[in-house]
C-alpha cells in the first residue's frame, strides 16, 4: 500500500503546484515526500492578513487513511494553535478525518480556522481566554505576532503608534500594567508570564485583586 | 436456560434460569433482595441479536444489515425503532446513517449509478465547512463514471469495463476503488476498534458501511474481529446486559431488575456460570454484599486516597520551622530537638525553645486563643481519621483473611487427612470441615464489607441493630476459626466434630440474618447514610 501512499502524495504536491488560484504551496524538505512543509497567506481582513504561515507535514505511514499530521513552524496566536508549540486543535486532523480529504484542502481548513476561532475547544487556554475577554486586545496581539513572526508589513496593519513591538505588546498586556508590577522590584518576565496566565487584560484587570498577583509573582 | 425456552419471547426474561442445576446451589431460595438473571453464552448473546434482527426485518420489511444498523443506531431498543420508523421512516434512516430506501440493495450491486447523489442527507458539519470543493469531488467521479474512474483516495485509473468488479459504491453514491475500501475497512476495525459505526469515505458522509459488505472486503481473521466487535457493542449498548468480569469467562449475565435508578436499595449479586460471583450493578468480579455499588466506589476510593495518609501525617506531626523535616512526637516532654538540624523548639507553641526560659515543660503561651483553636482542629482531624482507621482496618483484616483462602484449604485438607488415618473416619465423614472453612470465608467476605458499611451509616439505633448483627457474626466467626485451627487428638476428634458441625449451622445463621436483615433494610429505607445515595 505504500505505493498508493507515495502515488498519491506526488499527485497532491503536483496539483498543488499546478494551482495557481489557491495561493497554497506545498514543498519537499530534502528528498522526503513524507514530510512536507505547506504554506499559505494569511486570509484577509484578519489580524494574520499580509502574514505568510508555514505548516509542518507529516505523511503517517497508513495515510490517507489515517490523519495527515500537521503543526504551525510559524508561531501563531489563536485559540486553537499552542503559541509555544504550534500544535492544531482541528477536528479534521483528528476524528472527522476523511481519506478523500488532501493536503490542499487540509490546509485551506486550517487558513479559514485563522478566520473563525473556535475558543470554546482550545488547544492554548491562555490564548483563548484573550480572546474571550478581550477581543480588540487579541486582535492587537495577534497582529504584532504575524508581523514579528510572519513577516506581515507593519505599515499594513497599523502597529501602534510605529514602532517595534514590545515583549509586552506581544503577550498581549498594556505595558503599564507591566510596569506596575516591574515597579516593585519583580523582574520583567516574570511578571509578564503572571499577567499572561491571570489574563490581566481589558476589564479583567479591575476584576483580578493585587494581592492575587502578588501571590502568584511570590511563588 | 436452554435456547428452545429463550426461543419464544427474548426480549421477556422472567426467567427460568433459577431451575437450572448451577443456579440452585446459591440461590435455594429467592429472597425479595435477590434478583432474577439468566447466564447466556457468546453463542446465545448472538442469537439474541439475530432474533431481535430478524424481528425487526419482519415487522419493518427491511433486509437484514438494515435492521442490524437501526437497531445499532437505537440502542438496541426495538420499541422505540418502530415508533421514530413508522413516524417518520426517511429520518429514522438518515440518523442512523442510511438514505431512504430508495436503494436497498446498494451493497449488492456495485454498479449503482450515483444519481443517488440528490438524496443523500444534506452535509452540514462544522468541518465541511472548511473543505475545500467537495463538490467538484463528486462531479469529478459522476462524470468520469461514464468513461473511466480515478479513485480519488489512492489516484489510480479504471477502465470503464472494471468498474463493476475494481469499484464499489454505498447507497450514498460516493465511488472508491475495492482495494482501498479494503484498506479503510481493515483500518476501523484493527486500529480503531471500530465496528457498528463505520462510516463510508467520503468527507462528511455518515452513510453507515453494512456488516454484509464487510464481510465481503476483509479477511476472515478481520471478519471475525468485527463481529467480536459487534458483539461487545451490542452488550454494552444494552442495559440488561454484562459481560462475566472473570478472566477466561466469555458469559454474559442477562437481568431485568437491576437497572441503575434501582441500585440504592438493591445488591444485585449473580453467580455466573464460569461459577464466580459479581455484582451486575457495577461489575465488581466478587460479592460486595451488603453494601450498596455506590457505597463501595467511594470506599474504595478513600482507601486508595493518599489524602487519608495525609491527614494522618496532620494529625501526627508537625514540621521543624528550620527544616521542614516532618516530626512525630512519640512520647517524652515538650522540649523538641530536630534529629536533623538539631533545632530546639517548644512542641506545643512551635516557637524556639530558647524562649521558654525556665518554664521547663510548662508552655506559658500554652493558654493563648491561637494556640487553643490550632488544638481544636488538630483534635477534630485525630478524632475523624481514628474512626476511619478503626472501620479500615477490620476491613483490611477480612481481606486479608480472604486472601489466605488457599492456606487455610490446604492446612484443614492436611488435619482431614490426619483425621481419616487417627480417628478411622471415612472421606465423607471429614467433609465437614471443609464445609466449616466455606462458611468462615463467606462470612468474612460479608464481615468484610459490613465495616464499608459501618463507616457510613449515620449513628441511630438502627445503625446499632446492624453493629449488633455484625458483633454476633463476628464472634462467631473467630470461635469457628479457631475451633477449625485445633489438632484433632484421636479421643477428642468425634466432639470436635460435633462443636464444628454446631457452631457452623450458627456462624451460616448469623450470616444469614446479617444479610437478611441489612438488604430488606434498604428495601423497607431503614438505613440512613453520611453520604449521598
Amino acid at each position: 500500500m505504500s505505493d498508493a501512499r507515495l502515488r498519491r502524495v506526488q499527485k497532491e504536491i503536483r496539483d498543488c503546484a499546478k494551482d495557481k488560484t489557491s495561493n497554497i504551496s506545498i514543498d519537499m524538505i530534502d528528498e522526503n515526500p513524507f514530510h512536507l512543509i505547506g504554506a499559505f497567506p494569511g486570509p484577509p481582513d484578519t489580524p494574520y492578513e499580509g502574514g505568510y504561515y508555514e505548516v509542518d507535514i507529516v505523511i503517517p505511514d497508513a495515510y490517507p487513511f489515517q490523519p495527515v499530521k500537521m503543526k504551525f513552524i510559524t508561531k501563531v496566536y489563536h485559540p486553537n494553535v499552542s503559541s509555544a508549540s504550534g500544535a492544531i486543535c482541528l477536528d479534521i486532523l483528528k476524528d472527522a478525518w476523511s481519506p478523500v480529504l488532501t493536503l490542499k484542502s487540509t490546509l485551506i481548513s486550517l487558513q479559514s480556522l485563522l478566520c473563525e476561532p473556535v475558543p470554546n475547544d482550545p488547544q492554548d487556554a491562555e490564548v483563548a481566554k484573550h480572546y474571550l475577554a478581550d477581543r480588540a486586545g487579541f486582535n492587537a496581539t495577534a497582529k504584532h505576532w504575524a508581523q514579528a513572526y510572519a513577516q506581515a508589513p507593519a505599515s499594513k496593519v497599523k502597529a501602534t503608534h510605529g514602532k517595534p513591538a514590545t515583549d509586552a505588546d506581544m503577550a498581549g498586556l498594556a505595558e503599564e500594567n507591566v510596569v506596575s508590577f516591574t515597579d516593585m522590584g519583580f523582574p520583567r518576565e516574570k511578571v509578564i508570564s503572571v499577567l499572561k496566565k491571570l489574563n490581566y487584560r481589558g476589564n479583567n484587570v479591575s476584576n483580578i485583586h493585587e494581592s492575587t498577583v502578588l501571590e502568584e509573582l511570590f511563588k | 436456560m436452554s435456547s428452545d425456552e429463550d426461543a419464544n419471547d427474548y426480549f421477556e426474561y422472567e426467567d427460568d434460569g433459577f431451575e437450572d442445576d448451577e443456579m440452585d446451589q446459591e440461590a435455594p431460595v429467592k429472597k425479595d433482595y435477590d434478583v432474577a438473571y439468566n447466564v447466556k453464552t457468546l453463542s446465545q448473546v448472538i442469537d439474541m441479536q439475530k432474533k431481535a434482527i430478524a424481528n425487526i426485518q419482519t415487522v419493518l420489511e427491511l433486509d437484514a444489515s438494515t435492521a442490524a444498523i437501526l437497531l445499532r443506531h437505537f440502542g438496541w431498543n426495538s420499541e422505540k425503532l418502530q415508533e421514530q420508523f413508522f413516524n417518520d421512516p426517511s429520518k429514522a434512516l438518515t440518523d442512523a446513517g442510511l438514505s431512504p430506501p430508495s436503494s436497498p440493495s446498494a451493497h449488492t450491486s456495485p454498479l449503482l449509478p450515483p444519481t443517488a447523489s440528490s438524496s443523500t442527507p444534506p452535509r452540514i458539519t462544522r468541518s465541511s465547512k472548511r473543505v475545500a470543493t467537495p463538490a467538484t469531488t463528486r462531479s469529478r467521479s459522476a462524470v468520469s463514471i461514464q468513461t473511466s474512474f480515478e479513485c480519488p483516495v489512492c489516484c489510480i485509473e479504471y477502465p470503464a469495463a472494471s468498474l463493476s468488479t475494481k469499484t464499489l459504491a454505498l447507497g450514498c453514491g460516493h465511488r472508491f476503488c475495492r482495494d482501498c475500501w479494503v484498506e479503510y475497512v481493515v483500518g476501523k476495525i484493527r486500529t480503531d476498534g471500530e465496528s457498528a459505526k463505520i462510516q463510508c469515505m467520503e468527507n462528511g458522509c455518515h452513510r453507515i458501511v453494512k456488516g454484509s459488505l464487510i464481510d465481503q472486503l476483509v479477511d476472515p481473521d478481520t471478519s471475525q474481529r468485527y463481529r467480536k466487535l459487534l458483539n461487545e457493542a451490542f452488550v454494552s449498548d444494552t442495559a440488561t446486559l454484562r459481560w462475566c468480569p472473570h478472566p477466561g469467562c466469555e458469559n454474559v449475565i442477562e437481568c431485568s431488575q437491576a437497572p441503575p435508578r434501582m441500585l440504592n436499595q438493591i445488591v444485585p449479586t449473580v453467580t455466573c456460570g464460569c461459577g464466580n460471583e459479581l455484582c451486575f450493578g457495577c461489575g465488581f468480579a466478587a460479592s460486595h454484599r451488603p453494601v450498596l455499588c455506590k457505597l463501595v466506589k467511594l470506599w474504595q476510593k478513600k482507601c486508595a486516597d493518599d489524602s487519608e495518609t495525609a491527614n494522618w501525617l496532620q494529625a501526627n506531626t508537625k514540621e521543624c520551622i528550620k527544616c521542614q523535616s516532618t516530626i512525630e512526637k512519640n512520647g517524652g516532654c515538650n522540649h523538641m530537638t530536630c534529629k536533623k538540624c538539631k533545632w530546639e523548639f517548644c512542641w506545643v507553641c512551635m516557637g524556639p525553645w530558647s524562649e521558654h526560659g525556665t518554664a521547663w515543660y510548662q508552655c506559658n503561651r500554652y493558654d493563648e486563643k491561637s494556640g487553643m483553636d490550632a488544638r481544636d482542629s488538630q483534635a477534630k482531624s485525630r478524632a475523624s481519621l481514628e474512626r476511619y482507621l478503626h472501620y479500615f482496618n477490620r476491613w483490611a483484616n477480612h481481606e486479608l483473611s480472604a486472601k489466605l483462602d488457599a492456606d487455610f484449604y490446604k492446612n484443614t485438607e492436611k488435619k482431614m487427612e490426619a483425621m481419616q488415618q487417627s480417628g478411622n473416619l471415612s472421606w465423607i465423614e471429614v467433609q465437614f470441615a471443609k464445609q466449616a472453612v466455606d462458611t468462615v470465608i463467606r462470612a468474612r467476605i460479608t464481615l468484610k464489607w459490613s465495616y464499608c458499611m459501618a463507616f457510613y451509616l449515620k449513628r441511630n439505633n438502627q445503625t446499632e441493630l446492624f453493629e449488633d448483627n455484625q458483633r454476633d457474626l463476628e464472634r462467631a466467626v473467630e470461635n469457628l476459626g479457631y475451633l477449625l485451627e485445633q489438632n484433632p487428638e484421636p479421643d477428642s476428634i468425634s466432639k470436635l466434630r460435633a462443636d464444628i458441625t454446631n457452631q457452623s449451622a450458627y456462624v451460616q445463621k448469623r450470616h444469614d440474618i446479617l444479610m437478611d436483615d441489612t438488604l430488606k433494610g434498604y428495601l423497607e429505607r431503614r438505613w440512613e447514610f453520611s453520604v449521598d445515595i
